[in-house]
């Protein structure tokens, strides 16, 4: 196997076990032991908070701020897509390539996303006040990994760049902030455990007059 | 590390540590800097100070989390956003975690991780109870509680003669030398319990559910020596004298064999009491704990009062208390009360869980210190109000009660602030 492939496996080794790490300190201590009685129902907290309660009709952040909600929709989904093709691409699984287009194409959307956001980053007071050089550089990162991804997916002769490029992004995630990509879920569980138990999620049906 | 602590900061970062389980770790994890959460606070939107921005209240928790629990905080603090304890970061931590967060939890709702920032907010007061940094106000208000068994200090025989008075004014309102407000009665259906705000300054909100209570012809009680239903160590991030006022509490109940503990109309003391007492106290009650609000609702429902609505023809609107309604799960009782208590209810925009925090939440009003700021942050609520049109405001909590009537008078509003109790009293048909 080439060097570039050994470097992707080692990367990814790296934040699997982190991510086990992460995921085992927080299930040792999960503490979800309740003691009050319920209003609502947990599991359908949890539920919506993993749905319905991330949607733009729900969420201010999402309906005040549409563009950056979409762009960052976009990105997220860019990036998963992007992982996903590691796969296929490891593994040379032969994938039509009409579907690499199509990819590509996606990829380079989420890519122009990323740079938006990375963009709004640099300019934006607000987000200037918040922003460590990890925030920036976690953005740069993730952008960089699309553009190559989409690159990659139209000319594989790009493959062994995607592959040390991915292989220092999966070392890198475990860091900074890129480790919501675990967390993530974690935080969104626990609202939902929060709000379902007191029955303010999914919020109770509207009582006519 | 080669920094020196001293031992209030250390016992500060021990406490933090020691509550560190998997849902304080993750939510300081999570937040992404986004910072699409401003808009949800309503002291970002008041004052446009970047600082209180919900994100930054998590960032005052997480670059501790990140410098002392973090290899990369260890190693790469700045990089990161990683903080060492020290006097410049506590400072910023006060003034921020304190005096700039009435931990209303809007922003968790609408924060697009799902970050629950009001938990974090009083993780880190907890911390700061251990450096001994709590606001005096607040501090006193738990010291008032813990020591003279109220936050307000009122001396037991105070409140045995104005419950008196209370009593003999219902027998009078009410035409009926029977009726009366129990006082320290053993095996009634229900415990009622007190702001010690109403006996002190507003006993009308207890003739009011006296007169409910009436009504529904109900078997209860009022203790004279354990009734206070806030627990201002909730806000304070005292964990133990939290316990110690749940636990109070809780033995009452079982002293006077009550079936049922019903918490008054105060947002906070529900919370605490209900949600997070069993926890403090790391038992489940063996009694039903319900809201006031609730209980009304179910008289109204199962026909034990009647009302008659036109008792009420001005303008009502409804303030939801943050801690009732987003973390108490209290939404439509409230609504199904007051629709049927008055002719003309109007909604506040926006209301239920997207509701603006009146400013009065946190521990705020006890913190003099931080009182322009408050009236300030609370211009929103006032504008919420005012586009009602209302002539009267229906909130179920004694702290919003306090803070609107000072909003009303800042912005001059002119309008009148009632508990929902008072409302329905009004409106009740009693049996002749």
């Amino acid at each position: 196997m080439d060097f570039h492939a050994w470097f992707l496996i080692c990367g990814f080794a790296v934040f699997l076990l982190s991510s086990l790490f992460h995921l085992f300190t927080i299930i040792r201590r999960a503490n979800t032991d309740d003691l009050t009685a319920a209003k609502g129902s947990i599991p359908v907290g949890i539920a919506y908070s993993m749905t319905l309660a991330m949607s733009p009709l729900k969420k201010e952040t999402a309906y005040l701020h549409l563009p950056t909600y979409t762009a960052g929709i976009l990105y997220h989904l860019g990036s998963f897509l992007a992982l996903a093709w590691l796969i296929p691409l490891f593994f040379e699984i032969p994938i039509p390539s009409l579907i690499h287009i199509i990819s590509s194409g996606w990829l380079f959307i989420s890519g122009v996303c990323g740079v938006g956001i990375l963009i709004k980053r640099f300019f934006n007071s607000k987000l200037r006040m918040l922003s460590t050089p990890d925030d920036y550089f976690s953005n740069f990162l993730v952008t960089g990994f699309l553009i190559i991804s989409a690159v990659t997916l139209l000319n594989q002769e790009f493959l062994p760049i995607l592959f040390i490029y991915s292989g220092i992004l999966f070392l890198y995630m475990p860091v900074g902030k890129l480790r919501h990509i675990i967390y993530f879920f974690i935080a969104r569980f626990y609202l939902g455990l929060f709000y379902g138990k007191r029955g303010v999620w999914p919020p109770p049906k509207r009582q006519r007059s | 590390m080669s920094q020196t602590l001293t031992k209030n900061q250390e016992k500060a970062l021990k406490r933090f540590a020691d509550s560190m389980d998997g849902r304080v770790r993750a939510h300081l994890n999570s937040c992404v800097h986004c910072g699409l959460c401003a808009e949800s606070c309503h002291y970002y939107l008041a004052t446009g100070d970047e600082r209180y921005m919900p994100a930054n209240k998590v960032d005052q928790l997480a670059r501790i989390f990140k410098r002392y629990h973090t290899v990369a905080g260890r190693l790469i603090p700045k990089w990161i956003g990683a903080h060492d304890l020290n006097d410049e970061s506590i400072q910023e931590m006060v003034d921020i975690i304190f005096g700039g967060c009435t931990m209303c939890g809007r922003c968790s709702m609408h924060c697009s991780i799902g970050v629950d920032i009001p938990f974090l907010v009083r993780t880190a007061r907890s911390m700061l109870v251990e450096l001994g940094l709590v606001s005096p106000g607040l501090q006193s208000t738990v010291d008032a509680a813990i020591q003279k068994g109220n936050n307000m200090g009122i001396p037991r025989e105070e409140l045995v003669d104005t419950l008196q008075w209370l009593d003999e004014d219902l027998k009078m309102e009410v035409n009926d030398k029977n009726a009366s407000i129990p006082l320290d009665a053993k095996g009634k259906r229900i415990l009622y319990t007190l702001n010690p705000r109403e006996p002190k300054f507003f006993p009308l909100s207890i003739s009011a559910m006296a007169k409910i209570y009436y009504a529904a012809k109900e078997s209860y009680t009022i203790s004279t020596t354990c009734y206070d239903v806030t627990n201002y160590a909730y806000y304070s991030g005292d964990d133990e004298a939290a316990a110690e006022l749940t636990e109070r509490l809780f033995k009452e109940v079982e002293k006077l064999k009550a079936e049922i503990l019903v918490l008054a109309e105060c947002g906070h003391g529900s919370r605490a009491i209900r949600w997070e007492g069993p926890h403090w106290i790391k038992k489940r009650y063996p009694y039903q704990v319900i809201t006031v609000i609730e209980l009304i609702a179910d008289y109204i429902k199962t026909g034990r009062i009647k009302l008659d609505p036109a008792k009420n023809q001005a303008p009502i609107t409804l303030h939801d208390p943050c801690n009732l309604v987003r973390s108490g799960g209290v939404l439509e009782e409230q609504r199904f009360v007051l629709k049927r208590a008055c002719t003309n209810f109007i909604e506040m925009t926006p209301n239920r869980l997207d509701n603006y925090c009146c400013g009065g939440g946190g521990g705020q009003l006890s913190m003099g210190e931080y009182r322009d700021r408050r009236v300030a942050a609370g211009k929103i609520k006032a504008d919420q109000i005012r586009e009602t049109g209302a002539k009267i405001v229906a909130t179920p909590c004694h702290n919003c009660i306090d803070q609107i009537m000072e909003l009303n008078k800042e912005y001059e509003l002119g309008i009148e602030i009632k508990t929902v109790a008072e409302i329905v009293a009004d409106a009740l048909v009693l049996d002749t």
